[in-house]
């Protein structure tokens, strides 16, 4: 992880442990998917010689766990939480509640109907 | 009445030419359905927002202006408040024995009743 | 309607079509409805003076009738003259916008406005016609697509407590507006005056079709050579705002925005700090 890592800090959201090994996650994977999806595409062609797409299939298997998009999870960016997380608003529900309540959330009101 | 095969064959090539789609009248598995993915490095990659400046970088940057911070403000007269009432944080704690004494009284306790019984 | 007591109607009413031409509108342009929309106006009136009115106004209407609802039965030119009348470009502000008919129906451009709030939509929608209308442009008024809604239901408290929840939900209002028989710079011309003049809280899609003949791949290569010295010339200006009177180029807006205060402070991550084409860590 610490080869990924970047020097200076660019997060302007609630800063943790986790959410910072997440941010770097993200950046190599934006990174290298251009390599991951290349390899992938050899593996499942089906006219390419079986030895280069043995070759692939490894190659793609020692490829570092960061840049796997699997590893990737969307958390919370005001409390850093990784359950519960909202896509629409990138935050928890109780996080979500307490901003739609305050207004901060643009259109959001208490429903009744 | 029937077709040739080679005349839907030719058809199928004028589609694809015209449509830039890719000719596999076999259906074979080349692997295409994974070049026509879009990549969603960036859009993955944009998710935390940045570093933007805060109400400290700006008195930094410019300490003759005079900056109000709401919810600092906010927060200390809240803390204010809570002090007078007696309710503020506990005083921390210099060497470890100041903060063994709950588990002495826990152990006295315990003896106490050990002897008693 | 009578004039004298001006009644708020509810917007469905107010789209039915009646009768003859407006007497202050000329019957070269059709019009859909002529029920003015109404409403209390103060007096359409220009007193150069306030100290003294002029000498024309006491014969005219007495001040304190609320007089300029137009109908049929405003004077127009007869008995004294009265304050001079508005350009028939403003007193069209006060009426429902005018259309074009469409002589084929082919639509040109579906152009989508999205909101959270009706008001503010319907506001620019009004906006989006008239302009429409001056551009020449036949435009299909705002029809209303289907709203959608949004809800989400999230337990009240931090932590446990499943069973006590709340419903939040957010609505998001539609319009469709489509422009028929539309000539595609006229349509881009359009978007773009929309675009310049945007209202908030109003998002907008836009789908444009446009004709060409056979063969469009091939010339489409070298038009977009032609293309670059002109394109280019915009994209240097990205950011600019036109109505400064400075020809910044892009370089010069970062060189500016990269001054050492505003990067401390910014943590170099500011708005157009970097040009759009490089992505950093």
């Amino acid at each position: 992880m610490s080869m990924f890592r970047a020097k200076k800090l660019d997060l302007g959201s609630f800063v943790n442990v986790k959410v910072i090994r997440d941010h770097t996650k993200r950046k190599v994977f934006a990174e290298n998917e251009p390599e991951r999806q290349a390899l992938r595409y050899i593996i499942r062609n089906l006219a390419l010689p079986q030895r280069t797409r043995v070759q692939a299939q490894l190659q793609l298997a020692q490829m570092h766990c960061y840049t796997r998009p699997t590893q990737i999870r969307n958390r919370c960016i005001e409390g850093g939480k990784g359950r519960g997380v909202l896509r629409d608003f990138k935050m928890t529900r109780y996080n979500f509640r307490l901003n739609a309540l305050a207004g901060k959330l643009p259109g959001v009101k208490k429903a009744s109907w | 009445m029937a077709v040739p095969r080679s005349r839907i064959l030719d058809l199928m090539k004028v589609q694809c030419r015209i449509f830039s789609h890719t000719f596999n009248p076999e259906g074979q598995r080349l692997g295409n359905k994974v070049l026509r993915q879009r990549l969603k490095g960036p859009a993955l990659a944009s998710y935390y927002p940045r570093k933007m400046g805060t109400y400290k970088d700006l008195q930094k940057a410019y300490p003759e202006w005079e900056v109000i911070n709401e919810e600092e403000e906010h927060r200390r007269e809240m803390l204010k408040i809570i002090k007078a009432r007696g309710k503020g944080a506990p005083k921390k704690k210099r060497t470890a024995e100041e903060s063994k004494k709950f588990k002495n009284k826990k152990r006295a306790a315990e003896r106490a009743a050990g002897t008693a019984t | 309607m009578a004039s004298s007591t001006p009644i708020r109607l509810p917007w469905r009413l107010l789209t039915r079509a009646v009768g003859a031409a407006h007497p202050l509108i000329p019957s070269t342009h059709y019009i859909r409805t002529q029920q003015p929309i109404s409403f209390q106006r103060p007096a359409i009136s220009r007193n150069y003076s306030e100290a003294t009115p002029p000498p024309e106004v006491e014969n005219a209407t007495p001040p304190s009738q609320p007089p300029q609802t137009l109908t049929e039965n405003t004077p127009v030119s007869e008995g004294p003259p009265g304050p001079p009348r508005l350009p028939r470009a403003v007193q069209a502000v006060y009426l429902r916008p005018l259309r074009r008919q469409a002589e084929y129906g082919v639509p040109s451009c579906d152009l989508q406005l999205r909101s959270y709030s009706v008001r503010n939509l319907e506001f620019f929608c009004d906006f989006a016609l008239r302009a429409a209308y001056y551009l020449g442009l036949p435009a299909s008024g705002p029809v209303p697509l289907p709203r959608i809604t949004e809800r989400w239901t999230v337990p009240r408290a931090s932590f446990v407590y499943k069973k006590s929840q709340e419903n939040f939900e957010r609505r998001t209002v539609r319009r469709l507006i489509q422009i028929k028989d539309g000539n595609p710079e006229t349509v881009e011309l359009w978007l773009a005056f929309l675009q310049k003049h945007a209202y908030y809280g109003i998002g907008m899609k836009a789908n444009v079709f446009e004709f060409a003949k056979v063969g469009v791949g091939k010339n489409m290569d070298t038009e977009m050579e032609k293309m670059k010295d002109i394109v280019g010339k915009t994209w240097d200006r990205v950011g600019v705002a036109t109505t400064v009177g400075t020809k910044l180029t892009a370089e010069e807006i970062i060189e500016r925005v990269n001054t050492q205060n505003f990067r401390a402070a910014t943590h170099g991550n500011a708005p157009l700090s970097k040009l759009p084409g490089s992505i950093s860590r």
